[in-house]
């Protein structure tokens, strides 16, 4: 295998593998195979949805984030949850609570996420007001679907639309004033988000649209529920006073970012359409590519379920923490926490802006030379006539067309198909 | 075309399967990926044979898609079994179109099909008999400019 070129947050734990076939046949994007027993990950092919993640039934699939042991590397933690957090522990527990629990388990400081996203959305409506070209523009929140559009859907790279997603925004307005305001060096300041989603890890750590991500890590809902959970009961008493006196005032439209749709609600007269999933995602992605859906001003695509309440690294299943959410966003209703003019002021000092526009990632045509490439596409159909076409994996390839592909590209054998090959009927 | 490696396939469309909108489309952009065409070319074989294949299902009782790929040149060609255009010059103006309410609602019929592969083209050829079908012929210069 080559070396790896690409950071990726999904890795296969080998000792952990059995070699079945339940993630290589999920894999959106076919970047699995099963070689020698074991799965294995195509670098260049995979996008860190999450998907094998997901389903594999032996936990062999893990993910990168960031350990809780590793903040010790700073004397001052900064936690930035996504707004997922606030519908993880049921309906007793308030967001106000709930952040008060984060800083007792060791963050210094908790920034409550739904006002930045607040503030995403009225720069997103700002900036396609000042832009009518190209339509539809697809919203940079979800870092799979930046990855996907880069690999499979190159020509859509400039219909990305270029403002920084709030986990961003939030960490870097907190990296402009913190030194000042601590009277730290900036190196000293770990600023971490807190998230249901591997692929955060892989935004922060080669980040697509910045030169460098203005966080220092993400850790996972998983690894911090059970801490957070503790603290929460062991502040049951305190949980009155907050109630009644709130510290932090939460914002309506922005509360309910992490659900799918919930990215444009707080849209006046712009047309908005929400996709969740990452099949539906591609399928609407094709249609984009074939010139359709131009009528549509922003396409808010998230890879996830739902949305990120979906997000594979969550505790709570996703129903119930998207009815929870859905309570809170109705308690606070279309409560606006931020000023437009603010943001707006901002938004012209290009302070929200990507440093860079996504570019398209390396395509893999079936040879660089075109006549070579298609005499391998007319090799491959006619191995693919000769395959079962049972899609069954057992070759270590997800699909029979796979196999065919693999083989003309040299990475397979005919013979790695188990099934016997019959000649014409 | 001639004397260079020719990729070609074939692929049937159904009148009045909407299910299937845009499948044909999705495997022909599909192909061209893989067979390394620059993305601008891809883009724009995909949005004109997206609009071709619309309008047999929208149109015609079935049709055939045709790709034929060279490293100079994409060529699409769709033949249907149709009602036929009466007058080709009025179907090939923006805006123009006999799509029904039904169509309309679905978001489709806007008129803009035919002049839409016309402006994605290199060079365009279309024949209609009313009553007999529809023959459309596109081609995509493989690295061509056209904007």
């Amino acid at each position: 295998m080559k070396e790896k070129k690409h950071y990726h947050a999904i890795h296969i734990t080998k000792d952990k593998c059995i070699g079945c076939v339940h993630c290589m046949a999920v894999c959106p994007t076919k970047a699995i195979r099963v070689k020698d027993g074991k799965a294995q990950i195509i670098d260049e092919h995979c996008i860190d949805c999450g998907e094998c993640l997901r389903f594999c039934p032996h936990d062999a699939v893990h993910s990168h984030t960031t350990s809780f042991a590793a903040l010790d590397a700073f004397a001052y933690k900064v936690a930035i949850p996504s707004t997922v957090i606030y519908g993880q522990f049921g309906s007793a527990s308030l967001p106000n609570e709930i952040l008060s629990a984060l800083r007792r388990v060791g963050f210094d400081e908790v920034y409550d996420p739904s006002a930045i996203c607040e503030l995403n959305t009225a720069a997103i409506e700002e900036y396609l007001n000042e832009h009518l070209q190209p339509r539809p523009f697809i919203t940079s929140t979800c870092p799979v679907v930046v990855r996907l559009i880069q690999r499979r859907y190159p020509a859509l790279c400039g219909q990305i639309l270029p403002i920084e997603p709030p986990r961003e925004i939030a960490a870097k307005i907190l990296r402009t004033i913190l030194p000042r305001a601590l009277n730290l060096p900036p190196e000293k300041i770990g600023i971490i988000h807190l998230t249901p989603c591997p692929a955060k890890m892989v935004s922060i750590n080669s980040p697509a649209t910045l030169e460098k991500s203005y966080l220092d890590g993400a850790i996972s809902s998983r690894d911090i529920f059970p801490q957070v959970l503790n603290a929460l009961k062991k502040s049951q008493d305190d949980a009155l006073m907050r109630h009644l006196f709130p510290e932090t005032l939460f914002s309506g439209i922005g509360m309910g970012w992490s659900l799918s749709g919930g990215e444009t609600r707080g849209f006046k007269n712009l047309r908005a359409v929400a996709v969740s999933g990452v099949t539906d995602t591609m399928r609407v992605l094709d249609q984009v590519e074939e010139g359709l859906l131009q009528d549509i001003d922003l396409l808010e695509c998230t890879v996830c379920p739902d949305g990120c309440v979906g997000g594979p690294l969550q505790v709570e299943n996703r129903f119930l923490a998207k009815s929870r959410i859905l309570q809170l966003v109705d308690a606070a209703g279309d409560r606006a926490v931020v000023d437009h003019k603010d943001v707006s002021r901002l938004y012209h000092k290009n302070f929200l802006s990507f440093d860079h526009p996504v570019t398209p990632a390396e395509m893999f045509p079936l040879d660089s030379d075109p006549a070579k490439a298609i005499l391998k596409a007319q090799r491959r159909e006619k191995i693919f006539g000769k395959l079962p076409r049972k899609d069954c994996g057992a070759c270590g390839a997800p699909d029979c067309w796979t196999l065919a592909d693999d083989i003309v590209r040299g990475m397979a054998h005919l013979a790695d198909c188990p099934f016997p090959k019959k000649e014409k009927r | 075309m001639a004397g260079e490696a020719v990729f070609r396939q074939e692929f049937p469309v159904k009148g009045g399967d909407f299910a299937k909108a845009g499948a044909v489309a999705c495997r022909i952009k599909d192909l061209l990926k893989e067979l390394g065409l620059d993305t601008p070319v891809v883009r724009r074989a995909a949005i004109a044979s997206y609009e071709a294949e619309m309008n047999v299902i929208m149109y015609a009782w079935e049709g055939r898609v045709k790709l034929a790929v060279s490293p100079s040149e994409v060529r699409i060609t769709v033949d249907d079994k149709g009602p036929g255009i009466p007058d080709v010059d009025l179907a090939m103006t923006e805006g123009y179109s006999t799509a029904t309410a039904e169509m309309r609602e679905l978001g489709f019929g806007a008129g803009m099909g035919l002049p839409n592969i016309r402006k994605n083209a290199d060079a365009f050829r279309i024949d209609s008999r009313v009553g007999r079908g529809t023959h459309l012929e596109i081609t995509i210069h493989a690295n061509g400019h056209k904007s």
